[in-house]
């Protein structure tokens, strides 16, 4: 044993103490309730996702004459391909209300102010993928929804002064859905967006590491001897392994009792009498209903900048009133109107 | 004994100086020209190569549409046009031959047979029998359905329309079963196999 570990010093020269100090980051004493540990849920379904995506890809064929019988297949016929999917799903379901609920955090503890502005932003660009992957996704199994979802993703690009129709082309393989475009969604949905979520978590885990986890006012040991960190490994570790159980469980239980279905066929005839995208889709859909086409993707841009640029906005507005608490009542309103056209979309056939 | 360092005048510092600038700037020039080109590269093999196909497709004899008349035309692709004649004429000016994609976001519009207008289900477009929206983002937005070229030779009614299908040939039977609107003779699927330039 004693050789073995002589062995591996002498091809990998790092000491245990060194490997001690650079992964035992000093965890504040909130994370020790789980629902400030928000962050890691996203990371680890993000990981159940890429595992449960490299198997669905063995079975999976990406073409308008075998998308739809691949995904049968698996649904149907392949061992357990019915609950790989399944958990596929619902961890995308998940890992989209996970980022949501951990950007909630974030804004709401004011976790993005000064100096950690850049990585609200790279926060953001991940929001962004996550739900573009959740889009790409359900594109791929050639139902329906995915092929009309598609279709307006690719037209609400092309109505982008300028460069629209450039975006719509290139999203689409052509001027309209084509046999080209379902390989392009399964490229960007299975190696573009998971590299570019590999590459920025990378960068938001090491500029968290860097700048270290915010502190929030801790009445009970500011005036006491009580440590205000404890340690990452094993404390925290140990938490977020059992957020990953509980996951688990959770995705098991959500895979076996609503396993996922499939909806009619592509049709590109025909666009059904009703019909709606993912659940976190559906306050961008009931946006494109009450205004008109250029305005309201103009206007759904803006608010995605306004989130971008948040931390500096913030900054601004706290200069000029410094004992404001906008940001909380501009936070409260816009969770509420996201929440309100949710169910709105929700609750109506149209 | 010490060694001293070496002497450097002021104009061998300056040629250092330059050298090192030029060194960085073939250096930036060489990894932009290949990088960049490798991306152009790369950007020209994700664009689409050109347009989708489009040619002269036969529609009818102009003499079997009465002035006044609808029918229904399915393209290639298995899409639907509706083509109404207004004019006694005899030349295309008197025909209009609606898409049945809604020009708001690309959906396929239905035709509501009670209620005298086409719907869009994704986001609530109404519009009139002659395409002019009423209601939803398409009247917001002041659009109406688009209209495909047509053209008359010889007392025969073209339409030039997309030739790409992507529908399945079941889906086009299916599609045809349901329908409520009104008949008429379709596509020749023999002479729309000729060169549009015989036309």
């Amino acid at each position: 044993m004693a050789s073995l570990s002589t062995w591996l010093r002498d091809r990998i020269p790092v000491s245990g103490d060194a490997l001690r100090e650079l992964t035992n980051e000093p965890v504040p004493n909130h994370l020790k309730r789980w629902w400030l540990c928000l962050g890691g849920t996203p990371a680890y379904l993000f990981v159940v996702q890429i595992i449960t995506g490299i198997l669905l890809a063995f079975y999976y064929e990406a073409s308008p004459s075998t998308a739809y019988e691949s995904v049968h297949y698996i649904t149907n016929e392949a061992a357990y391909g019915w609950f790989l999917r399944s958990v596929h799903k619902w961890g995308a379901t998940l890992m989209v209300a996970a980022v949501i609920l951990h950007q909630m955090r974030v804004y709401f503890t004011g976790a993005y102010r000064r100096p950690r502005e850049l990585n609200w932003m790279i926060g953001m660009c991940l929001l962004v993928c996550t739900l573009m992957m959740g889009f790409t996704g359900y594109s791929l199994v050639y139902e329906q929804l995915s092929f009309w979802g598609a279709t307006v993703g690719a037209n609400i690009a092309d109505t982008v002064p300028g460069i629209g129709t450039f975006i719509k082309q290139m999203m689409l393989g052509g001027d309209a859905y084509n046999e080209r475009t379902l390989s392009r969604f399964y490229v960007i949905h299975a190696a573009v967006l998971p590299a570019a979520t590999v590459l920025l978590l990378f960068i938001h885990i090491t500029l968290i590491r860097l700048q270290g986890i915010t502190e929030f006012p801790d009445a009970d040991s500011a005036n006491n001897s009580k440590p205000r960190y404890f340690n990452f490994f094993p404390d925290h570790m140990y938490t977020e392994l059992i957020i990953g159980l509980v996951l688990m469980i959770l995705l098991s239980a959500l895979a076996t009792i609503l396993p996922a279905t499939m909806g009619p066929r592509a049709d590109p005839l025909t666009t059904p009498e009703v019909i709606k995208p993912e659940w976190f889709l559906y306050v961008t859909f009931r946006w494109l209903k009450l205004f008109a086409g250029t305005f309201a993707v103009l206007s759904m841009g803006f608010i995605v900048f306004v989130m971008f640029a948040w931390p500096f906005i913030d900054g601004w507005i706290r200069r000029r009133w410094p004992a404001s608490e906008a940001s909380v009542w501009i936070g409260i309103f816009g969770v509420l109107t996201i929440i309100g056209l949710t169910v709105w979309e929700g609750l109506v056939a149209h | 004994m010490t060694e001293l360092p070496p002497q450097t005048s002021e104009a061998d510092t300056d040629a250092d100086g330059r050298r090192s600038v030029l060194s960085n700037l073939f250096m930036a020039s060489g990894l932009i020209a290949g990088y960049g080109a490798f991306a152009a590269i790369a950007g020209r093999f994700l664009y689409p190569a050109g347009p989708s196909a489009q040619s002269w497709q036969y529609v009818a004899r102009v003499d079997d549409v009465a002035p006044g008349a609808a029918m229904k035309y399915r393209m290639p692709s298995g899409a639907r046009v509706n083509i109404a004649r207004r004019g006694s004429a005899g030349t295309a000016e008197d025909f209009v031959a609606l898409s049945s994609t809604c020009p708001h976001l690309g959906c396929q519009v239905h035709w509501e047979g009670h209620r005298n207008r086409f719907f869009c289900p994704c986001h609530n477009g109404v519009f009139e029998p002659d395409g002019t929206a009423t209601e939803g983002p398409p009247a917001e937005a002041g659009q109406r359905l688009s209209s495909y070229p047509l053209r008359v030779r010889s007392g025969l009614l073209y339409i030039q329309v997309p030739t790409q299908a992507l529908a399945a040939a079941h889906d086009i039977d299916a599609a045809d079963l349901d329908d409520d609107a009104p008949q008429g003779p379709g596509h020749d699927p023999c002479l729309s196999r000729r060169n549009p330039r015989e036309l």
